[in-house]
C-alpha cells in the first residue's frame, strides 16, 4: 500500500464541503452581476456626490451633472476596450496618442471637406479602427508584451498625429459634433448623448462578456493562456479582437473629444488620456493580472475620477489635488485586489 | 553491477495485439513515432496501441517520454515521423481542437483551470454549449451538475468559483472537463500525484464506470502500485522507446522497475570511507502540513546523502523547507545539534547552508552576468576591499582558478553565463559554493538538463566537496544519479522518508521501493 500525505484537506469524504463559507454571491448560476468592489464604488460616489452637494449647492443641478457626464464619456468609452484588454492581461498605454490621431485627422477633414456627421464618425471609428489593429496584430502575433509595443506605437502614433496637425491648432472647425457635446444640441430629455451612446456600448459590451463564449473567453485568457489554449480557445484572435474593439471605441471617442472642445483642437488633445483609461478601470475592480473584471465597473470608475475632477474645480481647489486624490484610488483599489488575489492563494 | 533481465520476453506490440486479453478493438494505434527537441530525440520509433475499454498504463523513468507521448496524441505537439490510426482511420492531430473533435480528451497534471470562472464554465470553456448568440447556462449547469455527481462532487459545485475549491477538488473538476466532451480516449498524467487515498478509490471508481462504457483511459502513474488495480495493459517506455506493452497480471512492480530501468549503467562509483562522528545535518520528523511529514535524516562531515523520491513524492518540496523557502509546520532542522529555523535562502546561507537551488534558470543565476560575477555573488564580503568595493582583480583570480579546476568550456571568465551549455552553468553554480567551503551543501537536481560528461564531472566536484569536509545532501528524482553518488541513500515515498539504501542498493530496489511495494518481494527493506 502507498502511504498518502496527511492532512490533506476533504481526505476521506467523497463530498467535501467548500474550503471556505461561500457567500451567496459565489453560488450562482452566471457569474455575479454585481461584484463587492461596485458596490463599494457606488458608495464611494455616492458620499462624495453627498458632500459635493452640501459644499457647492451648485453641483445637484442639471448644469453641473450634464457636464460632468459629458466629460466622462470619452474615458468610460475608451475603458470599456481597455477593460476587455485587461481582462486579458494586457494593457493598452497607446489609446491616448491613438485619439490624438483620430481627432486631428477627423476634424481636418471636417474644416477641408465639410464632412456629414455620420461620414465624419465613420472616419474617426475607421481611423481608431486601424491603429488598434495594428496594436492588435502586433501583440497577438509577435509574443511581446502589450506594454513595450503599446509604449512603442504610442510614441508613433504621437509622431503621426504631430505631423497631420501641421501647424499647432486646427481651426474653425466646423460644429457638426455639437450633438455629442456640452450645449443644448446635444441632449434629450436632458440627458447628454455622449453619455447615452456610452451607456448603451457598455450595456452591449457587458452583455457579450457576460452571456456569450467569445466573451467568456477573454476571461479564460487573462486566467491561463496556456490552458484556455489547451481548451480549444483562439488565443490570438481574441486578443487581436480585445485590441480592435478598444481601437474602434478610441475613434468614435474622439468624436465626444472633438465635441467637447470649442472650435478649436490643439496639440494636447489626447495628452494623458491613457492613464486617466486605465485609471477608471483599475479603480472598477479589474484585476491588472487579467481574469477578473467588469465593464460596469469600469463605468463606475470614470464616474468616481470625474466626480473627483469636477468635485476639486467646483470647490474651487487647486485642480493638482484631483491628481492626487485618483491616485489615491489607484492604490487603494488594486491594494484591495492583491489583498484579495493573497488571501485565495495563502488558502 | 549490471541488472539482470529476468522479465518475461519482450514482446513487440505487433505480437501482443493478438494476445491482448479483453476483447477490446484498437482504439488509438500509433506506430514509429519519433519526434525531436533540437538535439534531444525526445521519443524515437515509439508504438501504442490502446484498446477500446480498457485502461492502458504508461510507464517509465523521468525522461522516457511519457510525456512527449501524452503531447504528441492530445495535439499539442506533433510527431515528426509516424502514424496515428483512430478507430481504425489514419488521422493526423495537429492542434488540441483535432484531438479533441476525435473525442481525445487530457486531465493534465497541473488543473488547467481559470481561478475566476465558475467550475461549470471551465468545464465548457472553448466548446460551450449556445443558444442564439448566447452562452446556454441552464443547459450547461445541469450538464455539469451529472458529471459533478458522477464524480463524487456536489452538484451545486457547478456555480462556484473554481479558486475556492482544493487542489483535489480542482483535480476532480479537470477530469469532469474532459468528460464532458463524451471522451472517447481519456489521458490521466499523474492524476494522482495529488490526491488521497479516498479520493483516488473516487477516481478508480469513475474510471472503472467510463471503461464499462466503452472509454479508452490512457494511464500514467509513477506508483506502480496502483496500476494493478486499475490497468489492464502496461507499456513501458525507456530512453524515448517503448520497450513493449504487457498484460498487467503477467507482471509484478519489481518486474516494471526492471524494465523501466533496463540492464543500464555499470556502477562505477569509488569505494568511499565516510569519517565517523556526530551528523552535522539532521531533518528530524520534519513536517509541512499537506506536503511531506516525518522526514528523518542525518548527514554527517565528509558523507554524501541522497533523498530520492518520485515526482510528486515530496522530495522537492522537503528541499525547498531546508532552502528555507518554505516553513516547516512541526519537527526541526539541526544545524550542528542547535535546531535552526531558515526563513529564506539568505538567511539558510547565512547560517552555514550553502545551497544549489533545483531550477538554475530562475534562481541559481544571473544570466547576463559574466562568470566571474556569478562565482563571486553571494561571496562579495569576502572579495572585497574595506567589504565595500569588490575587488575585480581578486575576483579574476579567484574565478580563473575555478574554470581550471573544474574544467568549464569557456573562452573567457568574462562570458555571460546565460550563453553557456547547461552542464558548464551548472558547473560555474557549483563553483561559487567552493568558494567558501561550506559545512553543509544541500543540492537539488543537481545534474538536471545536463549531457552525460558534465555530470560525471558535477559528481566528481560534489565528491571531492564531501571529501573536503562538507556534508552533503543531495535531492534528486534522478534514481542512476542518487544511487551513484550517495553513500545512503533515503527513499522517500508519499511524503516521508521509508527505506534507506547503501550503497550495494540496486536501481530495481530503490525503484521499487519509492514506487511502492517495497515488501513485494521480500528484498527492498
Amino acid at each position: 500500500m502507498s502511504t498518502t500525505l496527511g492532512q490533506r484537506p476533504g481526505a476521506g469524504s467523497p463530498a467535501p464541503e467548500p474550503r471556505k463559507a461561500l457567500g451567496q454571491s459565489r453560488i450562482r448560476v452566471l457569474p455575479s452581476a454585481i461584484s463587492g468592489q461596485e458596490f463599494v464604488l457606488l458608495g464611494v460616489i455616492a458620499v462624495l456626490w453627498v458632500i459635493l452637494a452640501f459644499a457647492t449647492p451648485a453641483f445637484f443641478t442639471a448644469g453641473s451633472i450634464q457636464p460632468l457626464l459629458v466629460a466622462m464619456a470619452p474615458i468610460a468609452l475608451v475603458g470599456v476596450g481597455m477593460t476587455i484588454i485587461i481582462i486579458t492581461g494586457g494593457i493598452d498605454v497607446s489609446v491616448g496618442a491613438a485619439i490624438m490621431v483620430c481627432s486631428v485627422v477627423t476634424a481636418k477633414l471636417l474644416v477641408d471637406q465639410g464632412l456629414v456627421l455620420p461620414l465624419a464618425v465613420l472616419v474617426s471609428v475607421l481611423v481608431g479602427g486601424a491603429l488598434g489593429l495594428i496594436n492588435g496584430l502586433l501583440i497577438a502575433y509577435g509574443r511581446v508584451h502589450a506594454i513595450i509595443i503599446t509604449f512603442g506605437t504610442a510614441n508613433i502614433f504621437l509622431f503621426l498625429g504631430l505631423q497631420i496637425f501641421g501647424s499647432s491648432t486646427v481651426n474653425n472647425i466646423p460644429q457638426t459634433f455639437d450633438v455629442f457635446g456640452r450645449g443644448v444640441a446635444g441632449r434629450t430629455f436632458g440627458i447628454p448623448h455622449a453619455f447615452l451612446i456610452t451607456v448603451i456600448i457598455a450595456a452591449i459590451a457587458w452583455w457579450y462578456l457576460r452571456h456569450t463564449a467569445g466573451g467568456r473567453h477573454f476571461y479564460a485568457i487573462g486566467g491561463d493562456a496556456h490552458a484556455a489554449r489547451l481548451a480549444g480557445v483562439r488565443v490570438q484572435r481574441r486578443i487581436l479582437l480585445a485590441y480592435l474593439i478598444t481601437g474602434l471605441l478610441v475613434g468614435l471617442a474622439s468624436c465626444f473629444v472633438i465635441a467637447q472642445g470649442t472650435s478649436t483642437l490643439d496639440q494636447s488633445v489626447g495628452t494623458g488620456k491613457e492613464l486617466a483609461v486605465i485609471a477608471a478601470v483599475v479603480i472598477g475592480g479589474t484585476s491588472i493580472m487579467g481574469g477578473r473584471g467588469s465593464v460596469l465597473g469600469t463605468l463606475l470608475g470614470a464616474l468616481l475620477v470625474q466626480t473627483v475632477t469636477s468635485g476639486v474645480t467646483q470647490l474651487g481647489w487647486n485642480s493638482q489635488l484631483s491628481d492626487l486624490f485618483v491616485g489615491i484610488f489607484i492604490i487603494v483599489a488594486v491594494g484591495a485586489d492583491l489583498i484579495r488575489e493573497r488571501a485565495r492563494r495563502a488558502k | 553491477m549490471p541488472t539482470d533481465e529476468s522479465t518475461p520476453a519482450t514482446t513487440s506490440p505487433a505480437q501482443q495485439q493478438e494476445a491482448a486479453p479483453g476483447s477490446g478493438l484498437a482504439r488509438l494505434h500509433l506506430t514509429g513515432i519519433s519526434k525531436r527537441f533540437g538535439a534531444v530525440r525526445a521519443i524515437r520509433n515509439a508504438d501504442l496501441t490502446v484498446r477500446t475499454g480498457q485502461v492502458h498504463a504508461l510507464v517509465g523513468e523521468n525522461g522516457a517520454g511519457k510525456s512527449t507521448m501524452i503531447k504528441i496524441i492530445s495535439g499539442v505537439e506533433s510527431a515528426d515521423t509516424g502514424q496515428i490510426e483512430f478507430e481504425g482511420a489514419q488521422v493526423a492531430i495537429s492542434s488540441t481542437t483535432d484531438a479533441m473533435a476525435l473525442g481525445i480528451a487530457t486531465v493534465y497534471q497541473e488543473p488547467q483551470l481559470f481561478a475566476e470562472l465558475t467550475v461549470s464554465e471551465n468545464i465548457f470553456t472553448g466548446r460551450e454549449i449556445r443558444k442564439g448568440g448566447r452562452v446556454d447556462w441552464t443547459a450547461q449547469n445541469d450538464r455539469v451538475v451529472e458529471l459533478l455527481e458522477l464524480l463524487g462532487l456536489p452538484g451545486k459545485y457547478a456555480t462556484a468559483a473554481v479558486g475556492t475549491l482544493s487542489i483535489a477538488e480542482q483535480q476532480q473538476v479537470s477530469i469532469a472537463k474532459a468528460l464532458a466532451g463524451n471522451a472517447k480516449v481519456l489521458i490521466l498524467d499523474e492524476p494522482s500525484a495529488i490526491l488521497t487515498d479516498a479520493e483516488i478509490d473516487v477516481l478508480f471508481t469513475v474510471v472503472r464506470r467510463l471503461t464499462a462504457s466503452g472509454v479508452s483511459v490512457i494511464y500514467i502513474s509513477h506508483r506502480l502500485d496502483e496500476l494493478f488495480r486499475i490497468a489492464q495493459q502496461v507499456t513501458v517506455m525507456r530512453d524515448g522507446q517503448t520497450i513493449g506493452t504487457y498484460p498487467i497480471e503477467e507482471l509484478s512492480v519489481r518486474q516494471i522497475a526492471e524494465l523501466m530501468v533496463g540492464g543500464i549503467l555499470s556502477d562505477d562509483r569509488a569505494e568511499r570511507v565516510v569519517p565517523e562522528g556526530e551528523p552535522t545535518l539532521v531533518l528530524s520528523g520534519l513536517t509541512r502540513t499537506g506536503k511531506f511529514h516525518d522526514v528523518d535524516v542525518a548527514v554527517k562531515r565528509g558523507e554524501i546523502v541522497g533523498l530520492y523520491g518520485l515526482v510528486g513524492s515530496g522530495v522537492s518540496e522537503i528541499a525547498a523547507c531546508i532552502y528555507g523557502m518554505d516553513r516547516a509546520t512541526s519537527g526541526q532542522i539541526l544545524l550542528n545539534g542547535k535546531p535552526i529555523t531558515p526563513h529564506s535562502p539568505q538567511h539558510a546561507q547565512r547560517l552555514g547552508i550553502a545551497l544549489l537551488p533545483a531550477n538554475r534558470k530562475l534562481e541559481g543565476m544571473f544570466s547576463f552576468q559574466s562568470i566571474a560575477f556569478n562565482i563571486s555573488a553571494g561571496h562579495l564580503g569576502l572579495l572585497s576591499k574595506f567589504g565595500i568595493f569588490v575587488d575585480r582583480a581578486r575576483e579574476k583570480t579567484v574565478a580563473r582558478d575555478l574554470i581550471k579546476r573544474l574544467a568549464v568550456k569557456t573562452p573567457s571568465e568574462r562570458q555571460a553565463i546565460g550563453a553557456m551549455s547547461g552542464g558548464n552553468a551548472q558547473k560555474v553554480v557549483l563553483a561559487r559554493q567552493l568558494v567558501e567551503r561550506p559545512e553543509v551543501l544541500v543540492l537539488a537536481e543537481p545534474t538536471q538538463g545536463v549531457d552525460v560528461g558534465a555530470k560525471e564531472e558535477i559528481h566528481r566536484i560534489i565528491t571531492e566537496l564531501a571529501e573536503s569536509g562538507s556534508a552533503v545532501l543531495v535531492v534528486t528524482s534522478d534514481l542512476a544519479e542518487a544511487l551513484r553518488i550517495s553513500d545512503r541513500l533515503q527513499v522517500v515515498r508519499g511524503g516521508t522518508t521509508t527505506v534507506e539504501f547503501g550503497p550495494e542498493a540496486t536501481q530495481v530496489d530503490v525503484l521499487a521501493a519509492a514506487a511502492g511495494s517495497v515488501d513485494e518481494e521480500g528484498n527492498a527493506a
